[in-house]
């Protein structure tokens, strides 16, 4: 269960970050909001995943103080997509903790992956992009 | 005396033959039985899998989505991608479970009448039914062993992402 729950939290780091510079090119205010309100919840879910994994008794890898972008941020366009590729990946980070978890753990993870994958669509509907949703969010691939 | 006699005088050829005739009667006794002239108890059905309702309910989002878009064209653009999601979500279950759909999925829609409200009802109806269809996958995600817990918590996931894509 560490190891999903490690990459849980890489991936919430990661989003903590890329909500950081997404949010520098939103004007809208819905978006710019939207940024806001994002980098809040990842911010929660990194502190429960710190939470989780000290109460396993493992270290997590301290957060990379930046990270590598899949592509420059410039400009909203640029920024709404990353904002949709993060959501993605943090969806696809806490499925894998499904499997290894039970009750109200693997409940804490469905919500978590449910709410990037909500957030993601939402994206993809300020950017303009179709389809707005997937079949299987959080499947890699 | 009668009875012993055969015995005494056979040769190892009618005593073989006897056997057969006697192993032959069992064999037809057995396939009989299998016929079910026998079946005074029936096998139980086997216990539907936990997850046909998901299934089943994945099939009838998508009947309903193909409903609202004859009653509606114009919604047609949206609702399409959302009615395929569930499709996906049918036949990845039926994979699962290792059942087999039923043929021409869509067969519910004969039976169902187009919703008669405006675009925005039907919408909103779809909606607070995307919304149920999540609560019941969460339970199942929820009760469901390790190897089913993430095909079944991304069909609950992307029922919310349809309620959100709704609105």
């Amino acid at each position: 269960m560490k190891e999903q729950l490690t990459a849980a939290l890489a991936a919430e780091e990661a989003a903590i970050y890329a909500y950081g510079l997404i949010g520098v090119h939103l004007t809208k205010e819905r978006e710019v909001k939207g940024a806001r309100d994002s980098e809040q919840v990842h911010r929660q879910r990194r502190d429960y995943l710190v939470d989780r994994i000290a109460e396993l008794k493992a270290s997590a890898a301290p957060a990379p103080a930046g990270y590598a972008l899949p592509f420059e941020v410039t400009d909203r366009a640029s920024a709404l997509k990353l904002a949709v590729h993060i959501e993605d990946g943090v969806a696809q980070a806490w499925r894998a903790v499904l499997p290894v978890t039970e009750q109200s753990q693997r409940n804490a993870a469905l919500s978590a992956m449910t709410d990037s994958a909500v957030r993601a669509t939402a994206w993809r509907k300020y950017s303009g992009t179709t389809p707005l949703t997937m079949a299987f969010p959080g499947r890699p691939g | 005396m009668v009875l012993t006699g055969p015995v005494r005088m056979s040769d190892s050829v009618h005593t073989r033959r006897r056997i057969l005739t006697a192993t032959g009667a069992i064999v037809a006794a057995a396939t009989l039985a299998g016929c079910g002239l026998f079946d005074d108890e029936p096998e139980p059905e086997p216990a539907p899998d936990p997850l046909q309702p998901i299934l089943d309910e994945a099939l009838a989002m998508a009947a309903a989505y193909d409903l609202a878009i004859q009653a509606q064209a114009t919604l047609a653009e949206q609702l399409t991608p959302l009615a395929e999601d569930h499709r996906a979500h049918a036949a990845a279950l039926a994979t699962l479970i290792g059942t087999v759909l039923p043929s021409g999925a869509a067969a519910p829609v004969a039976s169902a009448a187009p919703p008669a409200g405006s675009a925005d009802e039907t919408l909103a109806q779809l909606r607070k039914s995307e919304q149920d269809a999540q609560t019941t996958a969460i339970a199942a995600c929820l009760a469901a062993p390790a190897d089913r817990a993430a095909l079944v918590g991304s069909i609950a996931a992307c029922r919310a992402t349809h309620a959100s894509a709704l609105r």
